[in-house]
C-alpha cells in the first residue's frame, strides 16, 4: 500500500482506504459537510471511492494531480491525495 | 453482490392511492443532475429562455426557472445548479437539495451524462428516494455513441421504474420526447413512483420504524418532508436534517437509531453509501456494454500539452494575453464609434430638440451635460465589456478554465488557497459581482471569504473606462504597457494581500482540493451568445439605471445650490473640496478629482461621467461647425462600417493595443485636454491606480453581504482597500518625485 500521491503518471492503482483527515477511522455519524471533515465522503460523491481503479494521469511532483476514476478526470490536491491508500496494479 | 433488479421493490402501494385531478394547470419540473451533464443547455433547449451555459463544473449557482405554456398547461422548469449526491456538501449542493426537498416538484428530470453512467446513477439512486416521479434524460448521447457505448434504456426503465429518454441537448434531439414523458409522469404521479432501493432487512425495518415513530409522534414533520428520504437521513446521521427538524436522537428514535449503529459497528453512512454505488454500478454493469479496448481521448492529449509542469503556466499566461489582446483589437473601433456618436450627432440632436421645444436653460443642460456625457461616456466601454466576456466565455465553454485552475494551485498555495478559487478570481476581471457569486463553488466558508476579499483587487472592467481616458491623455505612447502594469499590479497586490490574510485572519490548515475537469468541447455559437450576454447586459442595466440616475443626481449636486456659478461652489464640488486635502500627498488633491472619485464610490465607470459633467461646459466650445441632420445620419452609418472592418482586420494584425490610445487621442471628446492641465502625467498614474484599488463598488458590496450573510467581510474588505490604494498612491507619487519623474 502506498498513498495516492506517490503514485507516477501513468501508473494505475486499487484504492484500498480513504483516511479521513483528522482521524484513522471515519467518525460516526460524518455527515458530507463543508467544515473540512467529512471530506472523504465528497471524494466518495465524485466515484471515487475504495475498490475503484484509477489511473494517475498527471503527477508532477508539486501542485495538484489529475487522476481519471471510470470516466471522470478528477483534478485533486496533494494533501488530499496523500490520505488516500492504494495498492499498485500491473 | 447480487444483481441489480433483485433488490428494487415497487413503491406504489395501492392502498395509499389517492386519486388527483389528473389534468393539472401547472406543472413544476425540477432538472436535477451532475455539474456539467447538460442541465442548462436542455433547459435552454426545451423553453429557448437564456440561462447560463458553461464547460466548467458548477456554473448554476443559483437555481434558475423558465415558464412557458405547453398544451394548455403552464410548465415551470427549475434548472437547479449540478450535484454529485443529495449529502450537502457544497452550498450549490444544498440549495439543490432544499429545493427538491420542500418544494417538491410534481417531476424531477435526471439529466444523465450518458458518457459517465455510473457516477451520474448514484445521484439517480438518490433522487429515487424523494417520492417524485423521476424522468431520466440520457444526455450527451452522441459522445456516448461515438465513444461505442450501448445502453439498454428499456432495462434501466424496468429495473427503476422510471423513464428513460435518450437526448442530445446541443442539437436537441429527444427533448420533445422528454417533456412529454415527464408531463405524463407527473399527471400520473402516484402510479409512476419509482422503485426504492431495498438497504437490508434490518435498515428497512428501522426505516419503517422511524417513519412510523414520526407520522405518530412528529407530525408536521412527517408532512412536510418525503418520509421514506427523512427515516434514511436520519439513519445516516444527517446533521442539517436534524437540525432543520429540531428532532434529537432521544426516545424512540435514538433507540431505534442505536440498535441499528450496534448491528453495524456504528457507521450505517457507509454501510448506505455502499449500498447506493453498488446499485450504481451493478445497474451500469447490466445496462452498458463498451468497447473493448479505449482510445485516446482527444482531451487526454490536449492536457498532456496544457498541464504540462513547464508548458502550463506559460500556455496559461499566452491565453490571458491573447483574451486581452483579441478584446481591445475587437472592441475597440466600436467603441470609438459610439464616443463619437454621443459626443457628435446624438449631442447635436439633443440640444437642437432642447430647443425646438424651448425648454429652460437648465433642463437643456441636464440632458446634455448630465444625462447624455455622464451616460455617453459610459456606454463606450460596452464593446470592451462585451468582447471580454465573449472571450471569458469561450475559455469557459472550451474547458480550458477548469485546467488553468489546475494549473495555477501550486502558485495559489502561497496566498493560503488553492487551484479552485482561482476561476473566481479570473471571473473578476470582467466583473467583481459575479466573481463574489462564482465563489460558491468553493467548500470551505474560509476559501469563500479568503476570495472575496481579494476579488476587488482584480481590475474589472468598470475600471477600464478611466484607465482608457487617462492613458489616452497622458500614456498614448505606451497604452498597451501602462495597461498591462495596472493589472499586474492589482494581482501582485492580490498575491502580497493574501500571504498577510494567511498569517493573521485567516490561519489554519490547508485547503482541500477537489473538482472535476471536463472534457474539451468546441462551445456552440448560441451558447456563447448567451452567455456573454448574460454577462454582459448587467453592465448595460448598470448604465440605464444606476449610471443614469447617478448622472443625474451628478447633475444636481454640480448645479445645487441654485444658479451657482462655478461648479466649485457647488454641492459636490464643496464635497471633493473637503476630501481634497486628504488626496493632496497622492498628486491629485483637486476638487474635480475628489468629487468623482466620491461619485465612483457607486460604480466605478461613474468617475468619468462626472469628470464629463465636471468639464462638460470646457468640452462644448470645441464644437464649432454644425452638420445637417442628414449628414449625420450618413455619418453614422459610414462610420460604424468602417468601425466593423477596422475591428475585423485589427485581429490580424499584430499592433492591436496601440490602436487603443492613437484613436481615441483624436476623437475623443475635449475631456482629454482639459485632463492634461488638471493633472501631470505621474499624479494621473497615481490616479488611476487609486481608482484600481480604493473599493469595492457598492454592488460587490450587496453582493458580499448577500453571500456572507454579515457586513464583516465587506468592512474589512473597504478598510483593507482604502489603506492599500492610499499607501500604493503615496508611493507612486511621492517615489516618482523623488526621483524626479514628471513631478
Ligand atoms: N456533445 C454534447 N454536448 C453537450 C450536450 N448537452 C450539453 N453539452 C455540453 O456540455 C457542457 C455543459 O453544459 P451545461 O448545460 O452548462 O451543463 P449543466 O449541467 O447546466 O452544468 P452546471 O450548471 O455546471 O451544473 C456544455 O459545453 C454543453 O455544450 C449533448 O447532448 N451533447
Ligand atoms: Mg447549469
Amino acid at each position: 500500500m502506498m498513498p495516492l500521491g506517490l503514485l507516477g503518471t501513468g501508473e494505475k492503482a486499487e484504492v484500498m482506504e480513504i483516511r479521513e483527515r483528522n482521524r484513522g477511522v471515519k467518525p460516526a455519524a460524518a455527515c458530507c459537510g463543508p467544515d473540512g471533515n467529512g471530506w472523504s465522503c465528497r471524494m466518495e460523491n465524485m466515484g471515487l471511492r475504495t475498490g475503484k481503479v484509477v489511473e494517475m494521469l498527471n503527477n508532477e511532483g508539486a501542485g495538484a494531480m489529475l487522476i481519471k476514476v471510470d470516466e471522470s478526470r478528477i483534478a485533486i490536491g496533494r494533501g488530499m491525495a496523500m490520505k488516500i491508500m492504494v495498492r499498485r496494479q500491473g | 453482490m447480487n444483481t441489480a433488479a433483485s433488490s428494487w421493490e415497487p413503491s406504489v402501494k395501492i392502498p395509499e392511492f389517492e386519486t388527483r385531478d389528473l389534468k393539472r394547470k401547472s406543472i413544476a419540473v425540477a432538472v436535477a443532475g451532475n455539474p456539467n451533464s447538460g442541465k442548462s443547455t436542455l433547459i435552454n433547449g426545451i423553453a429557448g429562455t437564456r440561462l447560463h451555459v458553461g464547460n466548467w463544473p458548477g456554473v448554476t449557482v443559483e437555481k434558475k426557472e423558465a415558464v412557458f405554456e405547453y398544451r394548455g398547461r403552464r410548465i415551470r422548469l427549475v434548472d437547479l445548479p449540478g450535484t454529485y449526491s443529495l449529502s450537502p456538501y457544497t452550498q450549490e449542493e444544498i440549495i439543490s437539495r432544499d429545493y427538491l426537498v420542500r418544494e417538491k416538484p410534481d417531476v424531477i428530470v435526471n439529466v444523465v451524462d450518458a458518457t459517465n453512467l455510473e457516477r451520474n446513477l448514484y445521484l439517480t439512486v438518490q433522487l429515487m428516494e424523494l417520492g417524485i416521479p423521476v424522468v431520466m434524460a440520457l444526455n450527451i448521447f452522441d459522445e456516448a455513441e461515438k465513444k461505442g457505448y450501448r445502453i439498454d434504456t428499456k432495462a434501466i426503465e424496468d429495473m427503476l421504474g422510471i423513464a428513460v429518454v435518450p437526448t442530445v441537448a446541443t442539437r436537441k434531439i429527444g427533448l420533445d420526447d422528454l417533456l412529454k414523458r415527464a408531463i405524463s409522469f407527473a399527471e400520473e404521479s402516484p402510479l409512476r413512483l419509482p422503485k426504492h432501493l431495498i438497504y437490508g432487512a434490518d435498515a428497512e425495518a428501522a426505516s419503517r420504524q422511524i417513519e412510523d415513530h414520526l407520522r405518530k409522534d412528529h407530525p408536521s414533520v412527517a408532512a412536510a418532508y418525503p418520509l421514506r428520504w427523512l427515516a434514511l437521513k436520519m439513519m445516516e446521521g444527517d446533521s442539517r436534517v436534524m437540525e432543520e427538524t429540531g428532532l434529537d436522537e432521544g426516545g424512540l428514535l435514538g433507540e431505534t437509531l442505536n440498535h441499528l449503529r450496534a448491528a453495524h459497528e456504528e457507521d450505517i453512512e457507509s454501510l448506505m453509501a455502499d449500498a447506493r454505488y453498488a446499485q450504481a454500478s451493478g445497474l451500469t454493469r447490466e445496462v452498458m456494454i463498451r468497447p473493448a479496448i479505449r482510445k485516446m481521448e482527444i482531451t487526454e492529449k490536449i492536457d498532456r500539452i496544457v498541464l504540462n509542469r513547464f508548458l502550463g503556466i506559460p500556455i496559461f499566461l499566452a491565453a490571458m494575453w491573447l483574451v486581452f489582446k483579441f478584446t481591445f483589437d475587437v472592441s475597440t473601433p466600436f467603441a470609438d464609434w459610439i464616443d463619437a456618436m454621443t459626443t457628435g450627432p446624438f449631442r447635436r440632436w439633443a440640444v437642437a430638440a432642447m430647443g425646438f421645444i424651448h425648454a429652460p436653460a437648465w433642463t437643456a443642460s441636464l440632458v446634455t451635460d448630465g444625462i447624455i456625457a455622464g451616460v455617453g461616456f459610459v456606454l463606450v466601454f460596452v464593446p470592451v465589456i462585451f468582447a471580454m466576456m465573449f472571450f471569458i466565455t469561450f475559455l469557459e465553454g472550451s474547458g480550458y478554465m477548469a485546467r488553468a485552475a489546475f494549473v495555477m494551485d501550486r502558485a495559489m498555495h502561497a496566498i493560503g488557497l488553492h487551484g479552485k478559487s482561482f476561476i473566481p478570481m479570473l471571473l473578476g476581471f470582467g466583473c467583481n459581482v459575479p466573481a463574489v457569486y462564482a465563489t460558491r463553488v468553493l467548500e470551505n466558508p474560509r476559501d469563500k471569504a479568503l476570495t472575496s476579499l481579494l476579488i476587488p483587487l482584480m481590475s474589472c472592467g468598470a475600471r477600464l473606462p478611466v484607465y482608457v481616458v487617462f492613458i489616452g491623455a497622458f500614456f498614448a505612447a505606451h497604452a498597451g504597457t501602462v495597461l498591462w502594469s495596472l493589472y499586474v499590479m492589482g494581482i501582485a497586490l492580490a498575491v502580497l494581500m493574501g500571504i498577510m490574510f494567511k498569517r493573521t485572519l485567516f490561519k489554519g490548515e490547508s485547503p482541500m482540493f477537489i473538482m472535476e475537469l471536463p472534457p474539451y468541447r468546441m462551445p456552440s455559437f448560441r451558447s456563447l451568445m448567451i452567455h456573454t450576454w448574460e454577462k454582459g447586459k448587467h453592465f448595460l442595466i448598470k448604465a440605464g439605471t444606476y449610471i443614469l440616475a447617478v448622472s443625474v443626481l451628478v447633475w444636481f449636486l454640480l448645479n445645487l445650490p441654485w444658479g451657482v456659478q462655478n461648479k466649485k461652489d457647488s454641492y459636490l464640488g464643496k464635497a471633493g473640496q473637503v476630501i481634497a486635502p486628504v488626496l493632496e500627498p497622492l498628486g491629485f488633491g483637486n476638487w474635480e478629482a475628489a468629487s468623482s472619485l466620491v461619485s465612483g464610490l457607486i460604480a466605478k465607470e461613474i468617475v468619468v461621467g462626472t469628470m464629463g459633467e465636471i468639464y462638460a461646459h470646457k468640452a462644448k466650445e470645441d464644437k464649432k461647425e454644425q452638420p445637417s441632420p442628414t449628414d449625420d445620419f450618413r455619418e453614422i452609418g459610414t462610420s460604424f462600417l468602417a468601425a466593423s472592418k477596422k475591428s475585423v482586420s485589427n485581429i490580424f494584425s499584430t499592433f492591436g493595443i496601440s490602436s487603443l490610445s492613437a484613436q481615441q487621442d483624436d476623437e475623443s471628446a475635449g475631456l482629454k485636454p482639459v485632463l492634461r492641465k488638471t493633472f501631470t502625467p505621474l499624479s494621473a498614474y497615481a490616479f488611476i491606480v487609486f481608482v484600481l484599488l480604493y473599493m469595492p463598488c457598492v454592488i460587490v458590496a450587496i453582493a458580499m453581504r448577500q453571500e456572507f450573510g454579515t457586513w464583516k467581510w465587506f468592512g474589512i474588505a473597504f478598510t483593507y482597500q482604502m489603506a492599500l490604494a492610499w499607501s500604493v498612491a503615496f508611493v507612486i507619487y511621492q517615489g516618482g518625485k523623488l526621483i524626479g519623474i514628471g513631478g
